[in-house]
């Protein structure tokens, strides 16, 4: 199977009660996620990003269009076998433990046994709950919930994990810990499909990127393409002596201009800045 | 190809949704059970009069109190705690994660459910294990003072042989247990019931009030069925098909009132038994099936 995720002109509606006409969330997004790619979905609060997520699990129908995970339809319970899901501002059940909730869980995916408490020692050791793994969840803080999110949703070693912010709340340590964990993710041939606010972070995990504004699609495309400056050029020398780099800059200065030398690269914040801001100086349709 | 429905996740949804709530604490209510069972047990009616007066007038009290506890725990419990756990569930997201896995939403209501019922009937074979170990006690506390007051009385052996089978009769008979049983009944019902309104309510209120209303009806509705039945002669009008249809959908809570035989002594044919253990399960699995219809639909 070559595609993880395939969404299909993904309209959401949603039904406000004081307003007749229904609000649209998800304005006929499209995507597609191939098979072990990183996929990072970013936008402004409300733009919809969440709601995708759902759509894809089958939390919420489409208004229309259609969800794929693995050829599944999302609305069947099959297509569920195979993902793990952090939601945002993840909470479980307070009173169960932490090596209670990830049984929990482990069994809603049919697991048991020894196999199941193995995993389950895996994933506290890889989320740093191992001392915690005896308390309640109702005294848990919320980076601490976020973490055993993450490792609910890893409990079946499913083939495409969909994380909704999965670092928020989380201390810098932490998040980089989730970081490295999604390469490794990446390395196993897992798909991560994620959205966050910290655009360093996507920058640094993404392979495909996504930009959602008021639920429409406004820039989408591989990291590389979009941060790339397309009327610049860079020449990477190793070894260089100064002497070759006073010739070279010599030579390009008559034929072009050099504007420094470094990484002629934008980031990723500055390009989610301006594509929302051009976008959201538009009047509204 | 994961089945519909899947009896081992339907397990695990149940035996969770047991856990939260016994660390809900409601098992608490069973001390406080008890101790009253105690009160009750040192309490003495004065009966000095004659053998069959008050005699098993005690015993009917013991359990009248003791089966009216039952009732309350049972009756509040099934309509509080299933209108409280969906709408807690969906309110702090966790069915998120939970629907999030291959979870059918069919299972997790069943399982809800059944977790309910779980308690139930963990919490009500306890306070039947201590109503009947009281009784018991207390039986053959009144067979001694009836048969010394029959002896003293000069009874002949007849005589003495009927007040004997009037003390047994209100002792621990199987009738009571069959009585028990109803009243368990009925709280499954219920609580399918609650279930059902919870699926489509926005709130617990709400829930907990209309399945009141509901169960009250279902005590009525034997009553107005007969007598819009008299009223028409026998003949089908709008009005007497439309009770037919409420009084399908709506349970016969009456039917279930052979608890208060049981209490007063009479005996409950096996028969009946069986028969209102088919009529329960089928509403509890009607109800779970048209919530599952709503529950199918929900977006979260
Ligand atoms: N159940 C719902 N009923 C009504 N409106 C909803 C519902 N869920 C989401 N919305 C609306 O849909 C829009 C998109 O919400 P969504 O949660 O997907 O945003 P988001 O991109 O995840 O935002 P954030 O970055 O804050 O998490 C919002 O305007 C929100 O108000
Ligand atoms: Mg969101």
């Amino acid at each position: 199977m070559n595609t993880a995720v395939e969404i299909h002109h993904l309209v959401k509606d949603f039904r406000t009660p004081m307003t007749r006409k229904p609000f649209r969330a998800v304005d006929d997004i499209s995507l597609t996620i191939k098979t072990g790619e990183v996929y990072g979905l970013i936008g402004p609060n409300g733009s919809g990003k969440s709601t995708v997520m759902k759509a894809l699990l089958g939390l919420v129908r489409p208004t229309s269009g259609s969800c794929q995970i693995f050829g599944n339809d999302s609305l069947r319970v099959d297509s569920r076998h195979e993902v793990g899901f952090l939601p945002e501002n993840p909470y479980f059940y307070k009173h169960l433990s932490g090596e209670e909730t990830l049984r929990f869980y482990g069994k809603l995916c049919g697991m048991r046994g020894k196999k199941l408490q193995t995993r389950i020692d895996e994933l506290l050791e890889l989320v740093s709950l191992d001392k915690a793994r005896k308390r309640r969840l109702g005294g848990y803080s919320k980076g601490m919930l976020q973490r055993i999110g993450l490792a609910q949703a890893l409990i079946q070693k499913p083939q495409l994990v969909i994380l909704d912010e999965p670092t928020a709340g989380v201390d810098p340590i932490g998040s980089r810990q989730i970081r490295d964990l999604i390469f490794e993710l990446r390395d196993q041939g897992i798909t991560v499909f994620l959205c966050s606010h910290l655009l360093e972070q996507v920058q640094e995990v993404c392979d495909q990127v996504g930009i959602i504004f008021e639920g429409k699609m406004i820039k989408e495309g591989s990291l590389e393409e979009l941060i790339s400056v397309e009327n610049q050029t860079e020449i990477i020398l190793q070894d260089a002596s100064p002497e070759l780099i006073a010739q070279i800059e010599a030579l390009a200065s008559s034929e072009a201009q050099v504007i420094r030398s470094g990484k002629p690269r934008t980031t990723l914040e500055r390009l989610f800045l301006t594509a929302t801001q051009s976008n959201s100086s538009q009047p509204p349709s | 190809m994961s089945r519909l429905f899947s009896f081992h996740r339907m397990m695990v949804i149940s035996s969770s949704t047991f856990t939260q709530l016994v660390r809900m604490k409601v098992f608490y209510f069973l001390v406080v059970f008890v101790l009253a069972i105690l009160v009750a047990h040192f309490f003495k009616l004065p009966h000095t009069s004659g053998p069959e007066s008050s005699a098993h007038e005690e015993l009917r009290m013991l359990k009248n109190a003791t089966i009216g506890a039952m009732s309350l725990f049972a009756t509040i419990f099934a309509i509080t705690g299933t209108a409280l756990l969906i709408p807690k569930d969906i309110e702090d997201r966790t069915l998120y994660s939970i629907l999030s896995k291959p979870v059918p939403r069919l299972d997790y209501l069943a399982g809800k459910l059944l977790g309910i019922i779980s308690v139930i009937f963990v919490a009500m074979f306890a306070m039947d294990l201590v109503m009947t170990g009281a009784l018991e006690l207390r039986s053959n506390k009144v067979m001694n003072e009836v048969l010394t007051s029959a002896a003293q009385q000069g009874y002949d052996a007849e005589a003495t042989e009927a007040a004997r089978q009037e003390v047994l009769r209100h002792g621990s008979t199987w009738s009571l247990q069959a009585g028990v049983l109803a009243l368990f009944l009925k709280t499954v019902i219920l609580a399918s019931l609650a279930l059902f309104f919870s699926t489509f309510s926005t709130s617990t209120l709400f829930t907990v009030i209309m399945s009141f209303v509901v169960f009250f009806i279902g005590h009525i509705v034997g009553d107005i069925r007969e007598y819009l039945e008299l009223m028409n002669n026998g003949e089908t009008s709008i009005g007497s098909s439309l009770t037919k249809a409420v009084g399908i959908i709506i349970p016969d809570f009456a039917l279930f009132n052979v608890t208060d035989e049981a209490i007063a002594g009479k005996t409950i044919p096996l028969s009946a038994a069986l028969r209102l253990t088919l009529i329960a399960v089928v509403y509890a699995a009607l109800y779970t099936v048209i919530s599952w219809f709503i529950f199918a639909d929900k977006e979260f």
